[in-house]
């Protein structure tokens, strides 16, 4: 898994510019699906038709990042923020746009107060107003360029990760479910970044009764000596974020599956994060959807981190929880 | 002059009678199939059985303005009315502005202290919303309480003026001057093509009204057609315009509530050059429009905005090029056009 994870998170796909990695990600669910499609909002879906009710799986494949919004005369380029980006973060690191072309983020750090988004100043070698808007036209999307790497396997850093990580997750439950005949969906998700706009048009179409939604959990490891959402403690039950609270019968699912497995369980009560969960239960007269996730250090930033056993964990519990579900 | 009407026009977010009476006068003069929806939304259409996708063009009715909360008692503010905004109105605008109380048109203006009276303090502050009232000349409460109630609605009295090189002054070009477009698109627009033209309420205090438009109209494309922030005025970089008033109708790649659908922005921006319409990005994030809420009804729409840049929008005076507002009028029709012979499939 951690190859292919390594290379969806190669593609750089702000809110908005997430085609590529739906298409890569669609290739991977096409031999399972009866049919895949791109919806109006950008979300990638693959359908599967089988016994019992229908069960969704989503994961949102965008990410947090930059938009060009201005060129000026001498060709530097000025930039809004996709979703919430922190400008101290990107100063002096390098941005590469969804086109392959790779700028410097320049601010007056020697300024006092707040740094905001609004004073970082792109500059792509050009030489002239004219050139740099042929090389990165207003409205290109961009993020601060991080390789992914690997520390022996099991840990894995780089941007994206949140929530490439949890796309891959999505793509092998969906497959195995469907190879056991289940009647099951996969949506890969657009614009969560910027307020989980998109994933309730997905539900809207797939018309669900239960949704398992999976997604990076911001893991407070690091900061603190007793956290509560820790990497390597495996996978993480969203009891609730800003938009959801998780209904009884799906926590039950998930805890007795989690048990059967003999998995340790981990427990996200968030007031600040906003996942698809939210979205997806109030779509149509609503439906029983449940979010799991993965501990992530850096959640929503650039640079992040998780371990790959959270994740392989979690492929496994939210299997035994969709057929828990759907029994 | 249709322009000038639809600018004075009546109609605060909630209080939309007035322009909704105008606007339904000119579409049942085109002989449109109109109706009125349950939240006030004016919903015309032609060619609803062609083939072909269904798109809808959206400007909303409302305008900025302020309501009435309470009438001062007692000896110093007797008569005097306390209001609150109506929709995202600066307080810094609002001194000794004159204003129309009620739909009635009770002329008043926005009281404050005379200079002279300001202690030094007062002259380095703006004066905030709690110290400001509106002055009708009444006697004392009981005398106001005859001619106005909380929650009477209150508009800025601006009247439409021309200036030269073809600009023209007026309140409310955000939004009317995207009710204009849609009004003169519609009435040239003869090709058949299922396409609905929905007139929009509540749209300054949330994007309540076009959620429901969007949802009876079920359409495959959505364009909002908006006046938008401009200032392109001394002192200002490249990057604090937004947009150049003169220079052609802007498309959005990012706003408040929308990353733009990349394929239609970019249809849009090569329809109006292929057709020598100037256009223009819109250089800001902040700030939306109704595609914000209609983008994400259903199963989801494509489409995104066109927007005539306004400078001093939600002000009591805002100024547009009508050079532009002719722009925009000409983009929309090319876009329908090319929609029409399938130059941009949903």
């Amino acid at each position: 898994m951690n190859d292919w994870v390594m290379r969806l998170m190669d593609w750089v796909a702000p809110s908005g510019s997430e085609a590529p990695v739906v298409q890569a990600l669609l290739d991977e669910v096409r031999p399972a699906a009866d049919e895949v499609f791109v919806d109006a909002l950008g979300n990638g879906i693959a359908r599967k038709r089988g016994e019992g009710p229908h069960l969704m799986l989503a994961a949102h494949v965008d990410e947090p990042g930059l938009m060009v919004i201005d060129v000026d005369d001498r060709g530097y380029l000025r930039v809004v923020s996709v979703g919430e980006v922190h400008a101290r973060e990107c100063v002096g690191r390098q941005i590469l746009f969804t086109n392959g072309i790779a700028g410097v983020v320049h601010a007056d750090l020697s300024q006092q107060g707040e740094l905001g988004v609004d004073a970082l100043i792109i500059d792509v070698g050009a030489r002239s107003r004219e050139e740099a808007e042929r090389m990165v036209p207003i409205g290109t999307a961009g993020a601060i360029a991080l390789p992914p790497f690997s520390w022996d396997g099991k840990v894995l850093t780089g941007r994206a990760l949140d929530n490439r990580l949890g796309c891959a997750v999505a793509a092998r439950a969906f497959r195995a479910l469907a190879d056991r005949g289940l009647n099951t969906s996969v949506a890969f998700t657009a614009q969560n970044a910027v307020g989980a706009r998109a994933a309730q048009a997905a539900a809207f179409q797939l018309e669900p009764r239960y949704a398992i939604v999976i997604d990076g959990v911001t893991a407070d490891d690091v900061l603190k000596d007793r956290p509560v959402v820790a990497l390597g403690r495996g996978p993480v039950l969203t009891v609730m974020d800003r938009a959801t609270v998780v209904p009884l019968e799906a926590k039950r699912a998930v805890e007795q599956a989690a048990e059967r497995l003999g998995l340790s369980l981990q427990y996200e009560v968030s007031r600040e994060a906003l996942g698809d969960t939210g979205a997806i239960q109030l779509s149509r007269a609503g439906c029983v959807a449940v979010g799991l996730g993965y501990p992530v250090r850096r959640a929503g930033a650039f640079a992040m981190t998780a371990d790959v056993s959270d994740a392989e964990a979690l492929f496994q519990l939210v299997l035994a929880a969709a057929e828990a579900l759907m029994a | 002059m249709l322009l000038k009407e639809l600018t004075e026009a009546f109609g605060p977010t909630g209080f939309e009678d007035e322009i909704r009476a105008v606007v339904r006068r000119e579409l049942d003069a085109m002989g449109l199939s109109v109706r009125t929806d349950v939240l006030g939304n004016v919903i015309a259409s032609t060619g609803e059985h062609h083939p072909g996708p269904r798109v809808m063009l959206d400007a909303h009715m409302d305008e900025v303005g302020l309501m009435v909360t309470h009438i001062g008692e007692g000896r110093d503010e007797a008569g005097l009315l306390r209001f609150r905004p109506l929709g995202g109105v600066d307080p810094r605008v609002l001194v000794s502005k004159p204003v129309y109380v009620g739909e009635r048109r009770l002329p008043g203006v926005i009281g404050a202290k005379p200079v002279h009276l300001q202690e030094p303090g007062e002259r380095e502050k703006p004066i905030p919303l709690e110290k400001l009232y509106i002055d009708i000349g009444a006697r004392d409460a009981d005398d106001a309480r005859r001619h106005v109630k909380p929650g009477d609605p209150v508009v800025f009295a601006t009247a439409y003026e021309e200036l030269p090189r073809r600009m023209a002054k007026a309140k409310s070009f955000d939004d009317r001057v995207g009710c204009y477009i849609l009004l003169e698109a519609i009435r040239r627009w003869k090709t058949p093509l299922p396409v609905f033209a929905a007139f929009t309420v509540q749209e300054e205090i949330g994007l309540r009204g076009a959620h429901a438009a969007a949802y009876q109209i079920q359409p495959d494309i959505a364009i909002a057609l908006e006046g938008t922030v401009a200032h392109d005025v001394v002192d200002t970089p490249s990057h604090g315009q937004s947009t150049v008033v003169g220079r052609g109708p802007a498309i959005t790649v990012q706003d408040g509530q929308t990353v733009a659908d990349r394929r239609f922005a970019e249809f849009l921006w090569e329809t109006a050059k292929a057709r020598n319409i100037p256009v223009q990005w819109r250089r800001v994030k902040g700030g939306t429009n109704d595609f914000g809420a209609i983008h994400r009804v259903g199963k989801g729409v494509v489409g995104g905005a066109i927007s005539v840049p306004v400078r001093y929008i939600h002000a009591p005076t805002q100024l547009v090029s009508l050079d532009d507002v002719q722009h925009a009028i000409d983009l929309v029709i090319a876009v329908l056009d090319e929609i029409a012979k399938g130059g941009f499939r949903p």
